[in-house]
C-alpha cells in the first residue's frame, strides 16, 4: 500500500479525474472531500463489504431450500 | 437468448428482458446481466423474484418487492446513483429488495439498507446503498412475512 503524508487542505489526484482532500483533522477522525467523476461509486468500505457478503450469503441457495421457501412465501 | 439459470433449467428469455448492470452486484462486480425470473403462476403480494445472472448459472439472488411487506420503507437514493440507470419516471422504475434464507427459515433476513433498482425502459439495473444509516443490511422478515400471509386471508 502506497502511504502518503498529507495536511488539512492538501490533496492526492488518483489518476486524472480523483481528488481525495483532508479537510479536517480531529482526534482520531478525519474528514475527507473526494471529488470524483459521477460514475465512480463511493462506499465506506465496512458497509460495502456487509453488503459484498449478504449477497454472497444470499445466493447459497439449495434446491430444497427453494422448494421451502416456495411454500413459505404461497 | 437461452440461459442456463439455477433453479429453473435451461430456458429462453427474450433480449429485451435482460437487465444490464453496469457497475454488476456488489460481491459479483464482474457479472453484469441478469433475468428477472418468477412462478407466474405463484405471483402474490409476497412473491420471490429471482435475479438470475444469463453468464453464471449458480449465482440467483432471491428478492421481493418490498412494500407491501414493509410499509413505512422509505429509502433515500442518491440522485447520482439513479441517474446510473437513466431517466426514471415512478411508471418505469421498479425496486426490489434482496433477502438471505438460512438453512432455518425463520432466520431469513431482507437487505433493506441496498435496494436493488430497475430502470425498465433503459433494462438498467443498479444496487444502491441507501442514505438511511438506520436500515439494517439483515432486516429479520419472517414473522412479518407470517403476519402479512393472516392478514391477506
Amino acid at each position: 500500500m502506497l502511504a502518503l503524508s498529507r495536511k488539512i487542505n492538501e490533496s492526492i489526484m488518483i489518476g486524472n479525474d480523483i481528488e481525495l482532500t483532508v479537510l479536517d483533522v480531529k482526534g482520531d477522525q478525519v474528514k475527507l472531500g473526494i471529488r470524483a467523476p459521477k460514475a465512480v461509486p463511493i462506499y465506506r468500505k465496512e458497509i460495502y463489504v456487509q453488503i459484498q457478503e449478504a449477497n454472497q450469503e444470499a445466493v447459497t441457495q439449495s434446491a430444497e431450500g427453494v422448494e421451502q421457501l416456495k411454500k413459505f412465501f404461497q | 437468448m437461452k440461459i442456463t439459470t439455477k433453479f429453473y433449467g435451461t430456458m429462453e428469455v427474450e433480449d429485451d428482458k435482460i437487465i444490464h448492470f453496469p457497475n454488476g452486484i456488489m460481491g459479483f462486480e464482474q457479472y453484469k446481466e441478469y433475468a428477472l425470473l418468477y412462478d407466474e403462476e405463484r405471483e402474490t403480494e409476497n412473491s420471490i423474484f429471482w435475479l438470475q445472472s444469463t453468464e453464471e448459472e449458480t449465482l440467483a439472488l432471491p428478492i421481493m418487492n418490498p412494500f407491501p411487506l414493509i410499509k413505512e420503507y422509505h429509502p433515500e437514493l442518491e440522485d447520482a446513483a439513479i441517474e446510473e440507470i437513466g431517466p426514471v419516471t415512478p411508471e418505469n422504475i421498479v425496486l426490489y429488495t434482496t433477502i438471505t434464507v438460512p438453512s432455518d427459515l425463520t432466520k431469513m433476513t431482507m437487505n433493506l439498507r441496498a435496494p436493488i433498482v430497475i430502470n425498465l425502459t433503459t433494462k438498467l439495473g443498479i444496487q444502491i446503498i441507501a442514505e438511511n444509516t438506520e436500515y439494517p443490511v439483515k432486516y429479520p422478515i419472517y414473522a412479518i412475512v407470517e403476519q402479512n400471509k393472516e392478514g391477506g386471508r
